[in-house]
């Protein structure tokens, strides 16, 4: 590894999180005193510490300096060297259990700060200042020797003994502490601490301190640890003062005290205090330091970054364990992705586990061989690859390889990744011409959508284009390049379905360019006056897939009609309330014929993949047409009440970023990790074309997949876990390309670890994906009392991790990192997918919604979840500019109604029109009719700068998010029914109906937890 | 007796065998499923070719046996027989290609128990033909009326 990427951060920090392995780096700053350092070694290491840390920061480049020190201190240094990632795993063993826990947790930058900061807390304690000098300065200065030296020479004395044994010592105490310290770390409870353990600082004292970042964990109780937590940001807010007593143990957890309602004997929280996700998803960062190469968060994403090491703490991990992955994630502008070739030799790969080549690979041997991160195989670099060394073991080239130094690149890949030819893309649309498509206008905006995006569908000139129209018969359209008019052939056999013309229905765009704009003009006139009702859906989609089924691509369904006639006829379920409640409930949320599933595994075979656009008023069953969507990696899109007035604008923004959109096609993506854990289930749209192979017959940016691993050997013996997410697709350029993403975590064996780097974002993407699954097969009750379930026996699990050191009672205690958990567990139930039961939802936009919910990215999904309630009338009227970043939280008691408020969750704005609001700025954004009912009001730009600052309002909040376009609704206080479905029932936080509001959820679990 | 060997020897015996080897190759493709050998919508063509008939099959047979009074073989191939009938009204009897590997597991230990049951039919079924074989070729017709403990006695 060494060689590999020496100069990257990565390696220095490696090494420097060990505990141990920092200890030579210092020794290494302190060449000068060199000989002491060797004479000492054994009981050195714990002083060697402190410095390390910084050490290696600073002098993360250098290669070299490590191995001096190494020697000297232990049998880890060849190790280390070697392979920056796995590092010192084994040596540690001997004397330091605390070592493999503790390198993992301490990231290097923690250190700069905890460097400094232990030491003047240090100071107090240790009675030699030369000590608490050598210890507090390396860190603040970048030339540790000076510290040293001192240091050295206390060495001799006690002191520096004390620090060895307590390396030693110290991992007893661990065991049962542990838990309490790593949080502690920034506690610093100094000033406890000093009283209460001046007899034993002697020996702690002095080497805690720079050792302390290595290994808050285990000895942190003590003093060290205090500099380490303040940089990983974990203080905790609402912490109470430490309980701990005598030891002046901080709190790595949150709490919330419950309190007791004047006059009566009911407990409540203060539901001020409760915490809320007002700045929405915060990506992990966590790893960033430890692991500098890993793949950004916004691709791959882990609902914890520590990877437990046995079966039985994965057992204790009640939350999912697994991934969320998005793997074609938009980089924000100006970002590249590297694209790598080859050629003319194949992928660099591991050839037993097939791991492409990446970051963490280690050449050795000259660059002859590497070494894989994920199985640890020897392999012959070819030689169209190799490289020669340098003399810190890192390739030469390693500047010009940007898959040795980033963790997301794209290979392209050679015929070997084909099984045909690339495709072309293709994008094919089935319309429906029935009377109420006719009516409500969507074939209209669908044509006039089409059209306008003809000149940026991604392949030109290759892509392809193809119409079908259904009522009661299928009509095809021969759009040869010959033809100066597109010739409509129909089929009305509907039980023999066939396809009139096999070729030309399936054209090639630039070459029928006018022919297919001739088709796109006509088409809303042509269909004009029919008065068809009838819907032959399912034969007109087999007939789509006899013509698509040569290419494969894209299928785009207009579907407005319940399918009606021929295979596929759905009949109208779902409006009898009693069968909620039975078993027979979940029932109405699968799909209804079974055709639709086969169509599905088919259309993915083909490589076809379905996205549905569903517009109708009435019963469509989205339950069925969805699963055509589910299955083909597609996206069910429903409007209900389509009327173009109103809703054009949302279909012609949604439509046109689907059809214009970066798009992978006829792609498989894996996930590939080290032995000893596997990926066992997978949630979200694509269809497993082996056991851990997903086929995405097109995929892009807005779609995420979420998996679940688990522990297949009981014990990990390694210090790092690699997982490589590898997306193969064709481009829409026509070139084959594998799209790779590597992250690497730590392997902990603490419980706690596990906690302080879960993520919350991962953790409830996975959750909704399990609840919406489990609303197929049970009833939605069952679904929602598990998603709490959950979340109670992993708070249970957590409190017990504090409950003997602390006295806890009558408080709520969380981990920092899961302090919106609750929250989102609560928004979870009360979403549209899994809220209340059969008045609460019509069914069709339950099922929608439970689709959008299953492919949407993390930062999507809590958006919606939680959405944002802004104040507007204090921006409109200038009188606080800064008004509009401020998110509210989503109560009832936030709206004024004075004032005017926007809800956003992604998908809809809602503005709310206060009581109150000035007469002015109603009138300037709603015109003449402003005192008029909302309902039937349109938001439309005035002529007035009132309506153009909302207006711009807006704009901005739909550019922060493109996928979905944000229709406007307003509502005015008061107006029921409509405020109540539009806003009050999406007010998470307020009780509402049977729905708990946050307080009374927050203290139904605090209740369950303490049982 | 001649009667009994028939409907041992050419009704029973074929047709367990027949299961048995159904049952096994279904066994087989989920196997070579999970490693990757074969595709899930071949794996689920090919099983799902064998489901309707190993039921009919399975379910005649239990049928027979109920008629022709052969208690011991009819309660022997009941549990399979109401298994069966469970999957079918459930209409989960046929394997779904867009979910195989989520039910991958079960499937297999489904139709592994099924296996060890189609072969304890097979060497009941192989014991009968012994027994009404042997009464035929090494007993006298007296024994013929006398319950077939008797015959296994006899042995």
């Amino acid at each position: 590894m060494g060689t590999e990427n020496p100069g990257r951060p990565g390696f220095p920090a490696r090494p420097a999180s060990l505990p141990f392995a920092a200890a030579p780096q210092t020794a290494t700053p302190f060449s000068s005193t060199g000989p002491v350092a060797g004479s000492e070694p054994p009981s050195f290491r714990p002083t060697a510490m402190p410095p390390p840390p910084q050490a290696s920061s600073l002098f993360s480049s250098s290669g070299p300096p490590v191995r001096p020190g190494v020697p000297g201190f232990r049998p880890a240094p060849p190790g280390t060297f070697n392979d920056p990632s796995v590092p010192p795993p084994q040596p540690p063993s001997a004397n330091a259990p605390p070592a493999a826990g503790t390198f993992l947790r301490f990231p290097p930058p923690p250190f700069s700060s905890s460097g400094q900061v232990p030491p003047q807390q240090r100071a107090p304690f240790v009675g030699p200042p030369p000590i608490q000098q050598s210890g507090s300065q390396p860190p603040s200065f970048p030339s540790p020797p000076q510290p040293q030296t001192p240091f050295v020479q206390m060495g001799s004395p006690p002191q520096s003994i004390s620090p060895a044994p307590m390396g030693s010592n110290v991992p007893p105490p661990t065991p049962t502490h542990q838990p309490p310290f790593p949080g502690y770390a920034r506690m610093q409870q100094p000033p406890p601490a000093h009283s209460s353990f001046p007899p034993s600082q002697g020996n702690y004292g002095p080497p805690p301190p720079p050792v302390s970042s290595p290994f808050l964990p285990q000895p942190g109780g003590y003093a060290p640890s205090p500099a380490v937590a303040a940089p990983l940001g974990m203080q905790p807010p609402g912490s109470g003062p430490p309980i701990g007593g005598i030891q002046g143990l901080a709190e790595d957890f949150n709490s919330l005290t419950v309190q007791t309602r004047p006059g009566t004997m009911d407990p409540l929280f203060d539901s001020s205090e409760l915490p809320r996700p007002l700045d929405g998803d915060v990506e992990p960062k966590n790893l960033d330091a430890m692991y500098p190469m890993n793949c950004h968060p916004r691709y791959l994403r882990l609902t914890t970054s520590a990877v437990p090491s046995s079966q039985s703490l994965a057992s204790r991990w009640h939350l999912p364990l697994g991934a969320v992955v998005c793997p074609l994630a938009e980089p924000p502008e100006g970002e590249e992705l590297s694209v790598v070739s080859f050629a003319p030799a194949s992928v660099v790969r591991c050839r037993r586990c097939r791991t492409y080549v990446n970051p963490y690979m280690t050449f050795t041997e000259a660059g002859r061989k590497f070494r894989c991160n994920v199985c640890t195989l020897l392999n012959d670099v070819p030689s169209e690859y190799y490289a020669q060394l340098d003399a810190t073991g890192k390739r030469v080239d390693l500047d010009q390889r940007p898959e040795l130094t980033k963790g997301t690149v794209e290979f392209v890949a050679p015929a070997e990744y084909m099984v045909r030819p690339p495709m072309p893309p293709v994008y094919f649309f089935l319309i429906d011409v029935s009377i109420s498509a006719v009516r409500s206008g969507m074939i209209q905006i669908v044509a006039e959508t089409i059209k306008s995006c003809l000149d940026e569908l991604p392949g030109f000139p290759r892509t392809q284009i193809g119409f079908a129209t259904f009522d009661s018969t299928i009509h095809f359209y021969n759009m040869k390049s010959s033809l100066t008019q597109p010739q409509m052939l129909v089929v009305s056999d509907l039980d023999d379905v066939f396809v009139p013309l096999p070729d030309d229905l399936l054209v090639n765009l630039s070459e029928s360019r006018s022919v297919v704009e001739t088709f796109l003009d006509s088409l809303p006139s042509m269909f004009q006056d029919n008065a068809n009702v009838e819907s032959a859906f399912g034969p007109a989609l087999k007939a789509v897939f006899m013509v698509m089924s040569q290419l494969g691509g894209k299928l785009l369904i207009f579907q407005n009609t319940l399918p009606s006639l021929g295979v596929g006829r759905l009949k109208l379920r779902g409006d009898d309330s009693r069968v909620y409640g039975t078993d027979k409930e979940h029932v109405l949320r699968l799909p209804e014929d079974p055709f639709y599933k086969q169509m599905a595994a088919e259309f993915s075979k083909f490589q076809i993949s379905t996205n549905v656009y569903a517009f109708s008023d009435k019963y469509t069953d989205i339950a069925s047409l969805g699963t055509l969507a589910k299955y083909t990696a597609g996206q069910v899109y429903y409007y209900p009440a389509f009327q173009s007035a109103i809703h054009g604008e949302k279909l012609r923004h949604e439509l046109r970023r689907d059809l214009t959109r970066e798009t992978a096609w006829e792609a498989v993506m894996r996930i590939r990790c080290a032995k000893g854990v596997r990926f066992t289930t997978y949630h979200g749209n694509f269809m497993l074309r082996s056991t851990d192979l997903l086929a995405l017959p097109a995929v892009d940016c807005d779609k995420a997949f979420a998996m679940q691993l688990s522990l297949e050997e009981t014990l990990l013996t390694t210090q790092t876990m690699y997982f490589q997410v590898a997306l193969l697709y064709t481009a829409s350029c026509g070139e084959r390309r594998i799209r790779v993403h590597t992250m690497a975590v730590p392997v902990v064996t603490d419980l706690g670890e596990m906690y302080r780097l879960a993520d919350t974002g991962a953790i409830v993407s996975l959750f909704s994906r399990l609840a919406i699954e489990k609303t197929l097969s049970q009833k939605l009750e069952d679904a929602r009392t598990a998603v709490q379930l959950k979340i109670v026996k992993a708070l249970k699990e957590y409190r017990n991790l504090y409950a003997v050191q602390h006295r806890l009672a009558n408080r709520m205690i969380y981990p920092e990192s899961l302090k919106f958990l609750m929250l989102y567990g609560l928004a979870l139930c009360r979403s549209m997918a899994l809220r209340g039961g059969f008045g609460d939802a019509p069914l069709d936009e339950r099922c929608a919604a439970g689709h959008t919910m299953m492919v949407l990215p993390i930062k999507r999904l809590l958006k919606l979840l939680y959405p944002s309630l802004i104040r507007l009338d204090e921006y409109l009227l200038k009188v606080d500019l800064k008004s509009i970043e401020r998110r509210l939280a989503l109560t009832m008691e936030n709206l004024d109604s004075r004032g005017l408020y926007i809800y956003d969750d992604g998908f809809r704005f809602i503005l709310w029109f206060g009581k109150g609001v000035s007469p002015e700025i109603a009138r300037n954004l709603l015109g003449a009719d402003f005192a008029a009912e909302l309902s039937k009001a349109t938001l439309s730009e005035h002529d007035n700068e009132m309506s153009r600052g909302l207006m711009r309002v807006l704009e901005k909040f739909r550019n922060a998010d493109r996928a979905y376009y944000q229709l406007c609704y307003l509502v005015r206080q008061g107006e029921q029914p409509r405020e109540g479905f539009l806003l009050l029932t999406n007010l998470v936080e307020d009780q509402m109906g049977g729905n708990n509001g946050y307080s009374d959820w927050m203290l139904q679990i605090s209740r369950q937890v303490q049982q | 007796m001649g009667g009994k060997l028939f409907f041992w020897l050419v009704i029973c015996f074929p047709s367990s065998i027949a299961l048995l080897a159904t049952t096994f190759y279904q066994v087989l493709i989920l196997s070579d499923l999970e490693a990757d050998y074969i595709n899930p919508f071949d794996a689920a063509s090919r099983i799902n070719y064998f489901i309707l008939p190993e039921y009919i099959g399975q379910g005649a047979l239990c049928v027979l046996c109920l008629f022709t009074g052969h208690w011991f073989m009819f309660l022997l191939s009941l549990p399979v027989t109401c298994y069966h009938i469970m999957r079918y009204v459930k209409r989960e009897h046929l394997i779904d290609v867009t979910e195989v590997f989520r039910g991958l597991n079960a499937e297999r230990k489904f139709r592994l128990a099924k296996l060890v049951m189609y072969l304890i039919l097979l060497i009941v079924v192989i014991f009968w033909i012994l027994a009404a074989g042997s009464s035929i070729f090494y007993h006298n017709s007296k024994f013929e009326e006398l319950d077939i403990r008797l015959n296994t006695l006899g042995y």
